[in-house]
């Protein structure tokens, strides 16, 4: 009863098109005025938790990698990382396009956001492939879809989000992220290389192997990073908070002073459409905490774990239900709000089922990948449309296909959990 | 004389953000660099002349102030997605009526946070809590639930008037789309 109300006071105020913050905010308010034994205690707790939900450290790890991001964005890294990525596989059938695969997922060890890999790998990119005679169709799916690889390999904002809202290891769950994100890397290679073959795309010419060393010499102050944040993390040195800010710096550093792209008069903007991003991102949460703390009160996730063991779901039977919600919701909502509404549903049942908590998180991030480049929510085919100055209509289309594969790789992820937990259980 | 109010309101929340997301991230910085320090032989005095045990509830509590003005913020870029398959499919005149009524929901929102809010640093100011490690009064640091919802508050009823004269809305240009999220 109250499950379904909550629910119906949620979507009602989701569809007049309020801000997901605002609906998730405003549902808990009507809720709690309408249908519990009302009091002004309740809504001083509400005003308490707008507060004290965000007072954690580990949360914090979302605006300083926006910032780090941001500046990576602009700092002119991509470039590097790009000419370093050419040069070890440009010479091979659709060379370019496996090599920009290559440089997404570079980036995506240094990011921790899909659409900001889209942009700095796809701005340089998009053209080159164009202008070297491949389809316009396939350049853009390529890059939209390699571009998701940013919240699988880590660090990932997303992950962090799914680590917050279920109190599980962001640390772990970076590690679990690593296998599937290369193999993921691979398996778009291998179908752009088949693909390349069949249709006769262009080659380049092989790089000499000095051209190899000068080019990774280039980009070797943006590859750092990746040693930089993982090593600190796994070496103990500091907790993944701490790594986004020293990331952040790093970032500022190398874009400013080794590689000159930022000048430093632009530092300000940066630092304000970092604060905008990341603020937007808190609200969110916030809200969502405040949402959870509704159903927590209600006493939902209990009451929904309870029917899922009456029904005698199967584990296999949970996924394919989850995954299916998942879809559905990526179709709607960004990634970092579904997380933070089903997460915290979904871990109690998973974890009554037998399924390792890290494991549906890999799974959960998988999924917001398709979401990311699937109609009519996914952001990375908002910024491809941008870059390659195409209707999203027709980016959307050019997408399709790397749907298909990216729900296979999902199937893959969801029922070979070895792939996800093997590396972590390792060094756990 | 109002413009010139908004004018001068638009730079302090900017400077605002801005600068509480360098401060932080400095912060933090610091305090990793300083704790290696203490860790080098030679170096350890030096550092153990300073104390960095405040540098996590500081960053915390510049976080969330940088949050909730910057969700001010938000509200005049038009960052604060929501879900807009109805919107979009309906008739102008309808699509008219969802965007008033979905704005009048934020300004509702957030007027309704901020004076909850007030009634909470009204009531922390009672007890005389102060912070943990900084040991800063709470009621100063809980300023930002009233003035950042006020200021939302306030940001909703600019984008409204807007609306309602000149139907222009706020748009996240994706030219700057690497800000979006995730």
């Amino acid at each position: 009863m109250n499950v379904g109300l909550i629910l119906v006071i949620l979507l009602v105020l989701l569809l007049t098109g309020t801000p997901i913050s605002i609906a998730l905010g405003m549902t808990v308010l009507t809720f709690l005025v309408l249908f519990s034994s009302f009091s002004i205690d309740t809504v001083d707790i509400v005003s308490q938790r707008l507060f004290t939900g965000l007072e954690s450290f580990a949360i914090m790890a979302v605006p300083f990698f926006v910032l780090s991001g941001t500046f990576l964005t602009d700092g002119g890294i991509a470039r590097r990382i790009i000419r370093f990525a050419l040069a070890l596989v440009g010479w091979m059938h659709g060379g370019l396009a496996i090599a920009a695969i290559l440089a997404c997922t570079f980036f995506a060890t240094i990011s921790g956001s899909s659409p900001a890999t889209v942009v700095a790998i796809g701005s340089i990119m998009l053209p080159a492939m164009i202008k070297h005679g491949y389809p316009k169709r396939f350049a853009v799916g390529v890059i939209t879809t390699s571009g998701s690889l940013g919240i699988l390999i880590p660090p990932s904002i997303v992950m962090i989000i799914y680590a917050v809202s279920t109190s599980e290891s962001a640390g772990k769950l970076f590690i679990a992220g690593i296998v599937p994100g290369i193999l993921l890397a691979a398996v778009l290679m291998l179908v752009t290389y088949v693909t390349a073959r069949k249709k006769n795309f262009p080659t380049l010419p092989r790089a000499s192997g000095r051209e190899i060393w000068e080019s990774f010499k280039d980009a070797f102050w943006g590859l750092m990073l990746v040693v930089i944040v993982m090593g600190g993390i796994y070496g103990g040195i500091f907790t993944p908070t701490e790594a986004a800010a020293v990331s952040a710096v790093y970032a500022f550093i190398a874009a400013v002073f080794i590689y000159r792209g930022l000048k430093l008069r632009e530092v300000p903007k940066v630092l304000l459409s970092a604060a905008n991003t990341s603020a937007m991102l808190l609200y969110i949460i916030t809200n969502a905490i405040l949402f959870s703390f509704l159903l927590t009160s209600e006493q939902i996730p209990q009451a929904l774990s309870q029917w899922v063991i009456v029904q005698h779901l199967s584990p296999w039977m949970f996924l394919v239900a989850v995954n299916v919600a998942l879809l559905v919701a990526g179709q709607f909502m960004e990634p970092s709000s579904i997380i933070l509404i089903l997460a915290p549903l979904l871990v109690p049942i998973a974890k009554n089922l037998g399924i390792d908590p890290i494991h549906l998180g890999v799974i959960m991030t998988v999924n917001m990948e398709i979401g990311m480049i699937h109609p009519p929510v996914g952001l990375n085919l908002f910024v491809a449309s941008h870059i390659a100055k195409m209707g999203l209509t027709e980016v959307s289309i050019a997408c399709l296909p790397w749907v298909f594969v990216l729900l296979a790789y999902l199937i893959l992820i969801t029922y070979v959990p070895v792939i996800s937990l093997w590396l972590p259980n390792l060094l756990y | 004389m109002i413009r010139i109010f908004n004018r001068i309101l638009d730079h302090i929340e900017e400077w605002l953000i801005a600068s509480f997301m360098a401060a932080a991230t400095l912060i933090i910085f610091a305090a990793v660099l300083h704790r290696q320090c203490a860790s080098v032989p030679w170096l350890w005095k030096y550092a153990a002349a300073l104390n960095f045990s405040w540098a996590q509830e500081l960053c915390i509590y510049l976080f969330i102030w940088m949050a909730k003005f910057g969700a001010a913020y938000g509200v005049r870029t038009g960052i604060h997605i929501g879900v807009d398959v109805l919107v979009n499919a309906v008739r102008p005149a309808m699509r008219r009526v969802l965007v008033v009524a979905a704005l009048s929901l934020g300004a509702f929102f957030t007027g309704v946070i901020a004076f909850m809010g007030v009634r909470w640093v009204w009531f922390v100011y009672g007890t005389g809590q102060t912070s943990p490690d900084l040991e800063w009064p709470m009621w100063v640091i809980y300023l930002c639930i009233p003035l950042g919802s006020s200021l939302m508050c306030y940001r909703f009823l600019q984008v409204l008037t807007r609306f309602v004269r000149s139907g222009e809305l706020p748009v996240h240009t994706l030219g700057a789309a690497h800000e979006d999220p995730a």
